[in-house]
């Protein structure tokens, strides 16, 4: 049982990250692939503050959030001020190279990470009660990025996506968005690490790697990029369905390789029979229903 | 007059390619100034240059006395610059009010602070944009499309959106980039009438085209380009009249 709602800690923590990273990706068109370092942000800022200052979590966890904030509009303003494509390149960077230093500095436990992150709830209880704050947390993520991405703003978020130039021309501030909707996103992911550092009590460099945000990114892209939902599908799936077959007792050397053929073949599926992920065919989301329109009358066409 | 536009001296280069050479426009209130020219003239260039696309390598641009050539692209918007593009450039994936939405000068929306601390000058906002927009719909004759996906409307009616998106913006310069290529039948005689009616309410229009009668229907006065370069500056007719611009024009 215990196990079982670990892994629904994880999944909520997941839920938080992909529909951030969503935010960002998919409803901003900012390509970054540097969602993990402020996951890994949050994680270490709440890490360092709790077990150095003895802080109430939840500063620590919002320190961490801020931290992970200022960093991304930093590196948002330097690279998007050059041109929108130079972020994938700057966010490689930053990515490589903050973990490089995350792993050389002592105080951040280099490549070994860091444990004994002090326990804040002790108990029978400790797991349903974190599993009800991670959860009522991921929620929260959820309908936030909605209410973004719905209404005035998120009008302007599409229209700059659409046409950049037009948008500019009409008097809007498309530099403004791009930087608030980074550092909202990656803000998130701040506090998405903050949650895990409390709950597992150890953090270690290699869960922050680059290939991460591969994960991430298939997470959004199969549950429906662009969608409220989609990273919640995304993220459930991804994570109970690899977990799920452990349950097979199916020897080691089978188990191993398991994960990432489940993982190929999910893409691969996707990418043929559902290209607008899970939910984007599902959804009345605008993307979608204009693959269907156009797909009609191309039929009525014919 | 009042003069709203001023254009001083104003060069600009790619390379060796000038866009603008030395380039001298003003444009007062009510008026509709004709821009036109071969292909590569720097018609469009020139529209850059004013809208805040492209910087200037020298010279001024001054809107109703105040100078501009400093300011970015959304702030040149914001204090009265309306155009359109050659290719529209309509928001694709969004519906024709959406599209009109979008476009006011003044867009609390696009703010989180305004959107948490300020939600009732944001709603404020939407329902006056929301009626403007439905006036401006009224008027050109799409009114009934306003939850369509603009994709979705003909070529013309395209056209006719991308100019209703514009006067969203109720500034007093209007710059049009061949509003009437492609162009034809219904929407050609409301595409006029509207132009018509926005200098007769008072604001500056310049309009870049190649379909000489519009210009001639519309225009009291046009300037020739050719090269970056303005080589005439007068009537539509008189320019007509001059034989080395129609040899030029029409590559005879």
């Amino acid at each position: 049982m215990e196990y079982i709602l670990t892994i629904m800690v994880l999944i909520a923590i997941f839920v938080i990250l992909a529909s951030s990273y969503n935010l960002v990706i998919g409803y901003g068109g900012l390509a970054t692939v540097a969602h993990p370092i402020f996951y890994a942000l949050g994680a270490y800022t709440s890490a360092l503050l709790g077990i150095h200052f003895g802080l109430p979590a939840v500063v620590c966890v919002l320190a961490g959030a801020i931290v992970a904030i200022v960093a991304s509009v930093l590196l948002a303003l330097s690279a998007l001020r050059v041109a929108g494509d130079y972020l994938l390149i700057a966010s490689l960077g930053f990515q490589l190279g903050l973990l490089q230093v995350i792993k050389n500095f002592e105080f951040t436990g280099g490549p070994g990470g860091i444990s004994a992150i002090p326990n804040t709830i002790t108990g029978p209880w400790r797991t349903p009660v974190y599993l009800l704050i991670c959860g009522s947390i991921a929620a929260l993520t959820v309908w936030l990025i909605a209410r973004i991405v719905h209404g005035p703003y998120g009008r302007a978020i599409t229209a700059m996506r659409d046409e950049e130039l037009a948008f500019s021309a009409l008097g809007r501030n498309a530099m403004t968005i791009k930087v608030v909707v980074f550092a909202i996103g990656c803000g998130i992911a701040g506090i998405a690490g903050g949650l895990y550092a409390f709950y597992f009590q150890y953090v270690s460099p290699e869960q922050f790697e680059v290939l991460h945000s591969a994960a991430m990114l298939t997470m959004v892209v199969l549950g429906g990029m662009g969608t409220t939902m989609g990273p919640v599908v995304g993220a459930v799936m991804l994570i109970a369905i690899p977990q799920a077959i452990t349950f097979l007792n199916l020897p080691p050397a089978v188990m191993a390789p398991m994960q990432g053929i489940i993982f190929t073949t999910l893409v691969m599926l996707f990418l043929f029979l559902r290209p607008a992920g899970l939910v984007g065919g599902l959804s009345k989301d605008r993307m979608a229903g204009r693959t269907a329109t156009e797909k009609s009358s191309a039929g009525a066409a014919e | 007059m009042t003069v709203v536009l001023r254009v001083e001296n104003l060069n600009k280069a790619f390379g060796g390619i000038v866009v603008a050479d030395n380039v001298n426009i003003e444009i007062s209130k009510g008026e509709i100034l004709g821009l036109i020219g071969p292909n590569g003239a720097g018609k469009t260039s020139l529209f850059n240059l004013i809208s805040g696309v492209l910087k200037p390598d020298s010279g001024h641009i001054h809107l109703n006395g105040r100078r501009i050539d400093g300011l970015p692209l959304y702030r040149r918007a914001r204090i009265g610059i309306a155009r359109t593009w050659q290719n529209m450039l309509l928001f694709t994936t969004m519906t024709v009010m959406e599209n009109l939405l979008i476009a006011p000068r003044s867009y609390p929306g696009e703010s989180i602070f305004k959107l948490t601390l300020a939600r009732e000058s944001v709603r404020q906002a939407e329902v006056e944009a929301r009626k403007r927009a439905m006036q401006i719909l009224d008027r050109v004759g799409l009114a009934g499309t306003a939850d369509a996906m603009v994709t979705d409307l003909p070529f013309g009616h395209q056209k006719l959106i991308g100019l209703s998106r514009a006067l969203m913006n109720d500034g007093d310069l209007l710059l049009l980039d061949e509003p009437m290529a492609g162009v034809e039948g219904a929407a050609y005689e409301t595409m006029q009438r509207v132009v018509r009616q926005e200098a007769e309410a008072g604001r500056a229009v310049c309009v870049v085209e190649h379909n000489v009668s519009f210009i001639k229907d519309l225009c009291t006065r046009a300037v020739f380009m050719s090269n970056g370069r303005i080589l005439q500056a007068g009537t539509v007719d008189e320019l007509l009249a001059s034989k080395v611009l129609t040899d030029l024009y029409f590559g005879v």
